[in-house]
């Protein structure tokens, strides 16, 4: 275990997280004044603020150490984690942040209801909200609890309920303004952290050559295979890392290497499934999406997306770097790790990158990477919390509950529902903390991609597009998805044919965007002015 | 003959130019992502071991993603904004 006892340095840069996130709230809180202010900080935050803060906003716990992590236990085939995440940003940028930015309000259900002012279309696309970011928020404070647990040895009960608290702070008192600047702040520091990180690591353990690095992976038997093989793990266990790969791959001569592929893809169609989910996920991911509600025109939405497009990609390209940069750095360590079962293997994903950042740099490097990951589940679990907080009180409360209800009630059911979504995820962290969980992240996206996307494309895009092939859409994608998770869970491998490995992804899509395409030529009802609608949306940007 | 004005193309193709640039670019971008994707699996694994610039093919298509995806986003910014 990589228990640090009460690192002093660690508490310190998480104790800086907190005070900042509540010097920021108090500072905000006092411009907070209307409804716009709370969900969309008034509409007129600067494109360089929101791109920085949709870093934060995007890059979780997952990015930070698991993109590394993952390619550090099974090798090359998991660089298409990082690469996946990145090219979601493509969709968002050319098909979905302008015409968004031009039709929406506050919510992602308010930018359809505009042109279907159907009550069913705003319930859909409120309940997927709700049920993406809950499953998007749970493995956040997992891993909060978790990563806590390891590095400090607090209570992971007592951390998920503190860090429920805090957002809920900064949310309540600060609304978009302070989670905006909260993000901004960590995101910064995020990002810094990986790329000084990634190049303190090429320069010793890689010797500052991709050449070396990469003969090193050819030669290294992925740790995946070597934890399978209790000789190997004796014999490596106290070697220097360079020894250990050398000695693994003496033992086990006619083992895959770390660039071999097919140690963690099985097929195409199960890697297509994957791919398609985190593409056409991002664009539907609705804690990204409401972002761009809090620029003042649809040129700086596409902006702040292009500023996040190219840090994005740095920050990949750097985690790719990092997962083979372990190899060399901590083998044997790795392998020992997953030798230890389902939790090593956890260990391995989660705190390789803590582990080779205290290699390169010592102590004060593993604290800024702990906080670091601090920083990166803070600001993706305040966006998810405030998008649902949005989406109940603005698409539930005010459509079905009080439609009379004034802009103060408004904003008191907003921060009631904050207050209960952290405690539902604390719950539900607490209760699912020792299951794999990766399957929650896995049904957001496709959840994202199969009832969200698709229904987006088509009203922000489609003239043709009706109420009801939207509605059928949202919930075809919804059933898919859902239908394939319960497949997952049951431990099915294929279901009519089809293999389940690679999540429901381009299923769901593929099956919302057929009965989207078939409903809409078969009925007539295409919204409230479909014209009219499309000009907003695509009107000639303005600065 | 003088440039086409693309600050302001008349109204009736302007519509059908958008969609033109934002799906033909994206569509370049999607073929070269899937294709990567697919080339990086079991199936194909001979063909994605061959070297190229001292690393597999697979690999370097992989990371190609990133540079094209900022070219693409640098062409589409200035036809298409």
């Amino acid at each position: 275990m990589l228990i640090m006892g009460d690192n002093i340095l660690v508490v310190g840069f998480i104790l800086f997280f907190v005070v900042a996130s509540i010097v920021i709230t108090w500072w905000t809180s006092r411009s907070n004044k209307s409804t716009s202010d709370f969900y969309v900080a008034g509409k007129g935050v600067p494109w360089i603020q929101v791109g920085i803060a949709m870093i934060g906003s995007y890059l979780s716990a997952a990015s930070f150490l698991g993109c590394a992590g993952d390619i550090g236990v099974f090798g090359i085939d998991s660089i298409w984690l990082s690469i996946g995440f990145f090219g979601g940003y493509m969709a968002v940028l050319l098909l979905i942040a302008g015409p968004l930015r031009n039709v929406g309000t506050f919510t992602v259900a308010g930018a359809l209801y505009r042109r279907f002012p159907d009550g069913t279309i705003k319930l859909a696309i409120m309940l997927c909200t709700v049920i993406i970011s809950t499953f998007y928020l749970v493995p956040q404070m997992i891993g909060a609890g978790v990563l806590f647990h390891m590095l400090l040895n607090w209570d992971f009960v007592a951390v998920t309920i503190g860090l429920g608290l805090l957002m809920s702070i900064y949310i309540i008192f600060g609304g978009m303004k302070s989670t905006l600047y909260n993000q901004v702040i960590q995101a910064l520091f995020l990002w810094v952290t990986m790329v000084v990180l990634v190049l303190i690591a090429f320069f010793t353990v890689g010797q500052g050559s991709l050449g070396s690095i990469l003969e090193a992976a050819h030669q290294t038997v992925p740790p995946m295979l070597a934890a399978k093989n209790a000789a190997v793990v004796e014999a490596i266990r106290a070697l220097p890392a360079d020894q250990a790969i050398a000695t693994a791959r003496q033992m086990m001569p006619d083992a895959e290497s770390a660039m071999s592929i097919g140690v963690k893809t099985s097929s195409s169609l199960a890697m297509i499934s994957t791919v398609i989910a985190l593409v056409f996920g991002t664009a539907g991911l609705p804690h990204i999406l409401i972002m761009f509600f809090t620029v003042p025109s649809a040129r700086a939405a596409k902006k702040s997306v292009a500023l996040c497009m190219v840090a994005l990609g740095i920050f990949y390209l750097c985690a790719i770097l990092l997962g083979f940069l372990l190899f060399p750095g901590i083998y044997p360590k790795l392998v020992v790790w997953i030798s230890e079962g389902a939790t090593g293997i956890g260990m391995a994903k989660n705190m390789a990158v803590l582990e080779i950042s205290q290699i390169v740099g010592g102590p004060w490097l593993m604290a800024i990477g702990a906080a670091g990951a601090v920083a990166a589940i803070l600001s993706t679990a305040a966006g998810l919390m405030i998008t649902v907080a949005s989406t109940i009180s603005h698409d539930l409360y005010m459509v079905y509950i009080n439609p009379q209800a004034t802009d103060k009630q408004e904003m008191t059911i907003a921060k009631i529902t904050t207050l209960v979504m952290s405690a539902v995820a604390v719950v539900l962290a607490v209760l699912l903390r020792d299951n794999n969980i990766a399957w929650l992240v896995m049904l957001a996206f496709s959840i994202a991609a199969s009832a969200i996307f698709p229904a987006m494309l088509a009203t922000l895009w489609w003239k043709r597009a009706t109420r009801q092939a939207i509605i059928a859409s949202i919930f075809t994608g919804l059933g898919v998805s859902v239908v394939f998770i319960v497949l997952l869970l049951s431990n099915v491998s294929s279901f009519l044919g089809l293999p389940t490995a690679g999540g429901p992804g381009v299923f769901g899509v593929t099956a919302s965007f057929l009965v989207l395409y078939l409903v809409s030529i078969m009925t007539s009802d295409t919204g409230k002015d479909a014209e009219k609608f499309l000009a907003l949306a695509h009107k000639p940007d303005e600065d | 003959m003088t440039e086409p004005d693309i600050a302001t193309p008349p109204p009736l193709t302007d519509m059908r130019r958008k969609v033109l640039i934002n799906f033909g670019l994206f569509g370049i971008f999607f073929l070269f992502y899937i294709g990567a994707a697919v080339l990086q699996t079991p199936e194909f694994k001979a063909l994605a071991s061959l070297s190229v610039m001292g690393m597999p093919l697979g690999l370097f298509l992989s990371l190609l993603i990133f540079p094209l995806s900022w070219v693409l986003m640098i062409i589409w910014f200035r036809k298409a904004c």
